[in-house]
């Protein structure tokens, strides 16, 4: 439990750059949302996500991670029985399912599962050590563990959480270590696949045809993006001109003529980027990038003051998982990566999406808490 | 190095470190690509943002009637609206247009002006809703000369039978503040303001839909860039026949009243009908402040539904409750013979029958076939009124049905107790007399007389009333069916009922009997008529400016033996029961038998 020396031990600098990103977040959100019929209720709910999100990162703090990790598998599991539900009984959201109804809110197991795959992984790992790293065969149960949750997202079916998914797993085995010829036969199998897929015409048709209609249309526009100026290639191209709009010192809070003129699709979930580019200029998205960053290595930091496999483990995890979605999210506003949806953390308007993102620093945290702390 | 040592992990995390930076790199890289060296570039396109977003407001869904026939359509209908940041010169713009569109160039200015601050950027503002075809053609044609102007399309909505089942379908309007935020609906978009329109308008609602064209610098259309289709609302299939909906409205012509008809073995509404009726097709188009309010201070009440939201006293309608409750408590024995001289003395005063001389000796079934009121005094003083409270809400009555529909109101079942609380006096002989044949305080909306005659037909069920049978998704072809919802049922002594059905049949058949006037060739009907005095509404103060005539009630179910319609009629101020209202049910009794062999609705 939460001892004093614990607390005393809380990075507090950590602590206050987390609730400033948020802050600037909310602040965005704001901008993004703001109409002539004045405040949206969707900066209300998201100010009340992000104030529920501060109390469970505080709450992530309580229990040693140590207990954390005993329950990884109890929270896996249910995260994949909450996966089935939403195929079963889900709401419908943009041609695909993913969303619970949760009295009035809605909640999206897909979130939950990207933590709780990182905490199972971690646990795994932890409790099977291999001096030279891991072999293919030892990659059988892990793999399992992956390829649950994955393909259940991917029934969904969402692209963006599915290769969330694959990409943090594949960081985290590289960080438990696998042996070099291991990787290479994974990269050939890889690469035979992906040529089956783009070479052998029945695959890719059928491959093509599962696809929903949105799918094919984002791909197409990302190779094309002329191929559809009213889709995500209309996205795509509309976030460029906002974020290059913005020059140097950008256009001021709440000026921004792409946000505000709802040129911009989605510009308070996975598109906000472009609005802070936008309204904030090169200063202050690069500023932002700066303080992402900062934030990203005091989480390595955490990871190398761990004192054991477990907290290595989980504190590279989920800094893995959140590099991830800020490379993902901002490289997809400014053009250089396809358009799939990612929120960025601490920033986009969702609530699952804001809780989970504390949920994870709590264990950040916490694990930066009891760097000091001698076990056995 | 231990196995379980962190270290070997930790020696891996600079590779993360590395691959943070390098991507850290390269996006601040792209950015000063983008926002430094392409800065004003983007400023250019992003200013001269060419590509403008139109909305294409759905099609609300169609609204049928059992058997599939429309009774609520859309028609297409072009608006001519323009987009002021289009327009370079709107004076311009506005003066060119007022002559296409006949409008002064003031009202042009005006309704810009009233428009703006309630609009997000670029959204068209309407200047002239369901433009002609040459208005539409000439704005089209001079496309050049008219920068900002845009020719909208709207899927308006149409009434085709006018007033027809009107408070049924309720009306729509635009959104007001407040349901744009409740009900997260658009600016500018009509959605239901009452009636189904209103109940179920989150499936006739639709998603709106866009249209993206390019317009140059000046503000003119270039080219259109591509369409998403709005997707179209829901399709209702109601119970309503729409026959026989058409043939109650008709039978009640141009009496204030109501008709309810509805199928006892499922509770599905059949006829709904409420007059005088209103023409919603004033409404699609935004309804003028004068048609307002002429609709809403009519003195007689257009916009109300009457089926649902007024209540009556029941008259002779509620012998059927006395005789029940006396019946199941053995209070009343059919075979004794009650003696009827005209009238029936409680203290000094004296209560009249309907028939001056009086029925002579009659027993519980010609009472009931021949409406004795002193019968009904008698036997209602005998039961008391608790009793008889009872099973008024046990059949439904003092109770909102329900029914898909709102402000529906419950209607009033006096106790002893209740007049006391509500009137600081006790609880005469004469209330008992008077509130058994349905007059005083007893009050009954003709919903929950229809549903005590459907339980009554049915022997003892209650389902929900119901008046939407089946939805349809316009472009899955994907529909939804609700089953009929029984909610609960209540056990009616056998005896009791049998004894009673037997008079409702008299009530029509026999000598004597008040509605011969319900009598059709194509089945045995039973039911039974209420005269209800309008003295009620004389009260102190207010003039009486409405007919003192009484209201005529008929309810009814048929086929006798096979109910498959229970029917209640009100024509107000229409006088006698058997009269008045007895022959408008057998018009839609007729219409619903002539039809339910062929059809079935399914």
């Amino acid at each position: 439990m939460l001892e004093r020396r614990t607390v005393s031990n809380i990075p507090w600098g950590m602590v206050i750059l987390v609730i400033g990103i948020a802050m600037f977040g909310l602040s965005s959100v704001y901008s993004a949302t703001y109409s002539e019929s004045g405040i949206s209720s969707l900066f209300t709910k998201q100010f009340i996500w992000i104030s529920l999100g501060i109390i469970v990162m505080f709450a992530a703090l309580v229990p040693d991670y140590h207990t954390v990790g005993r329950y990884a598998y109890v929270l896996y599991v249910l995260s994949v029985f909450f996966l089935i539900l939403v195929a079963l009984v889900g709401k419908t959201g943009m041609g695909a399912q993913r969303w619970l109804p949760l009295g009035p809110f809605a909640f999206q197991p897909s979130e939950l599962a990207k933590i709780s795959l990182v905490l199972a992984l971690a646990r795994y790992f932890a409790e099977d050590p291999r001096g030279g790293g891991y072999e293919l065969r030892d990659l059988a149960i892990p793999g399992a563990m992956i390829a649950v949750p994955l393909l259940l997202v991917l029934k969904q079916p969402d692209l963006g959480t599915a290769l969330m998914l694959l990409f943090t797993s594949s960081l985290i085995i590289l960080l438990a270590g696998i042996k070099f010829r291991s990787i290479m036969v994974l990269a050939v199998a890889g690469a035979v696949l992906a040529s089956a897929v783009f070479l052998v015409p029945p695959v890719r048709h059928k491959i093509w045809t599962s696809l929903k209609p949105y799918q094919q249309k984002r791909i197409k526009a990302f190779l094309d993006p002329s191929s559809d100026p009213l889709g995500s290639g209309y996205h795509a191209s509309q976030a460029k001109i906002a974020v290059g709009s913005g020059q140097t010192t950008g256009k001021g809070f709440r000026k921004g003529t792409q946000g505000q003129m709802a040129f911009l699709p989605e510009r308070h979930t996975d598109f906000i980027f472009a609005v802070i580019a936008e309204e904030r200029g090169f200063l202050g998205a690069s500023f932002l990038i700066v303080v992402y960053v900062v934030f990203l290595f005091v989480g390595l930091e955490t990871a190398k003051g761990a004192k054991d496999r477990l907290g290595v483990l989980m504190a590279g995890g989920i800094v893995s998982m959140l590099s991830l979605y800020v490379c993902i999210n901002i490289g997809m506003s400014v053009g250089i990566l396809p358009v799939v949806g990612v929120p960025l953390p601490l920033i986009s308007y969702g609530g699952t999406s804001v809780i989970t993102t504390f949920l994870a620093i709590g264990l950040l945290l916490n694990i930066r808490s009891r760097r000091f702390m001698l076990f056995y | 190095m231990r196995q379980d040592s962190p270290a070997s992990i930790q020696s891996r995390l600079p590779l993360l470190a590395i691959f943070i930076l390098l991507f850290a790199v390269i996006l601040f890289f792209r950015l000063w690509y983008l926002q430094v060296l392409k800065g004003s570039y983007y400023q250019e396109l992003a200013e001269s943002n060419r590509i403008r977003p139109i909305k294409i407001r759905p099609p609300r869904g169609i609204i049928y009637d059992r058997n599939g026939k429309p009774m609520v359509e859309n028609e297409l209908t072009f608006d001519i609206s323009i987009v002021p940041e289009d327009a370079s010169y709107l004076e311009e713009s506005v003066r060119r247009i007022a002559p296409v569109v006949k409008m002064d160039q003031q009202d042009i200015i005006e309704l810009i002006d009233a428009a703006r601050p309630i609009r997000t950027k670029y959204e068209p503002i309407k200047i002239k809703e369901e433009a002609s075809w040459a208005e539409v053609a000439v704005a089209e044609a001079r496309q050049d000369d008219l920068p900002g102007v845009i020719v909208e399309p709207e899927h308006r909505r149409h009434y085709p039978y006018g007033g027809l089942a009107s408070h049924q379908f309720g009306y729509i309007g635009k959104v007001t503040e407040d349901q744009k935020r409740k009900l997260a609906a658009e600016p500018g978009m009509l959605i239901g303001q009452s009636g189904l329109e209103k109940t179920f308008d989150k499936f006739l609602r639709g998603t709106a839909g866009r249209r993206m064209i390019q317009v140059n610098a000046a503000g003119r259309k270039v080219k259109d860039l591509g369409i998403e289709e709005p997707k179209p609302g829901t399709d209702l299939f109601l119970t309503l026949d729409l026959d026989v909906q058409r043939a109650a409205e008709e039978a009640l012509g141009t009496r204030a009243g109501a008709i309810v008809a509805l199928d006892p073995n499922s509770g599905e509404i059949l006829a709904l009908a409420s007059h005088p009726a209103y023409d919603p097709n004033l409404f699609p188009r935004g309804i003028s402040p004068a048609d307002w309010d002429r609709l809403s201070n009519d003195p007689s009440h257009p916009l109300y539904n009457r089926a649902i939201q007024s209540v009556y006293p029941p008259g002779s309608t509620f012998k059927i409750v006395v005789a029940l409750a006396g019946l199941n408590q053995g209070l009343i024995d059919p075979d004794e013979k009650v003696n009827c001289g005209g009238s029936l003395k409680s203290g000094r005063r004296s209560f009249r029958c309907w028939k001056r001389g009086g029925h002579g000796a009659v027993d519980f079934h010609r009472a009931l076939v021949e409406s004795c009121d002193v019968y009904f005094y008698t036997m209602g003083d005998r039961i008391g009124f608790d009793q008889i409270a009872q099973t008024a809400r046990s059949l439904g009555l003092a109770k909102i049905t329900g029914i898909d529909l709102a402000d529906e109101k419950p209607g009033l079942i006096p106790t002893p107790a209740w007049k006391l609380e509500k009137t600081r006096e006790p609880w005469f002989q004469g209330d008992s007399f008077i509130n058994s044949i349905g007059q005083g305080f007893v009050l009954v909306s003709p919903i929950q007389a229809a549903q005590m005659m459907s339980v009554l037909a049915n022997g003892g069920v209650f389902y929900k009333p119901q008046i939407l049978k089946r939805t349809r998704n316009r472009e899955t072809g994907e529909e939804r069916i609700y089953p009929a919802q029984e909610k609960h049922r209540i056990k009616l002594n056998q005896d009791a009922l049998d004894q009673v059905r037997s008079a409702l049949i008299g009530v029509t058949t026999e000598a004597g009997g008040t509605a011969h006037g319900a009598a059709t060739p194509l089945a045995v009907v039973a039911g039974k008529t209420g005269t209800a005095q309008v003295i009620a509404q004389k009260v102190p103060g207010r003039k009486l400016t409405e007919s003192t005539e009484d209201h005529a009630w008929f309810v009814a179910y048929a086929p006798a033996d096979k109910p498959t319609i229970a029917v209640a009629v009100i024509v107000e101020h229409g006088g006698h029961g058997g009269a008045a209202a007895a022959p408008i049910a057998r018009k839609v009794i007729e219409e619903h038998l002539k039809h339910a062999g062929t059809k079935n609705g399914q």
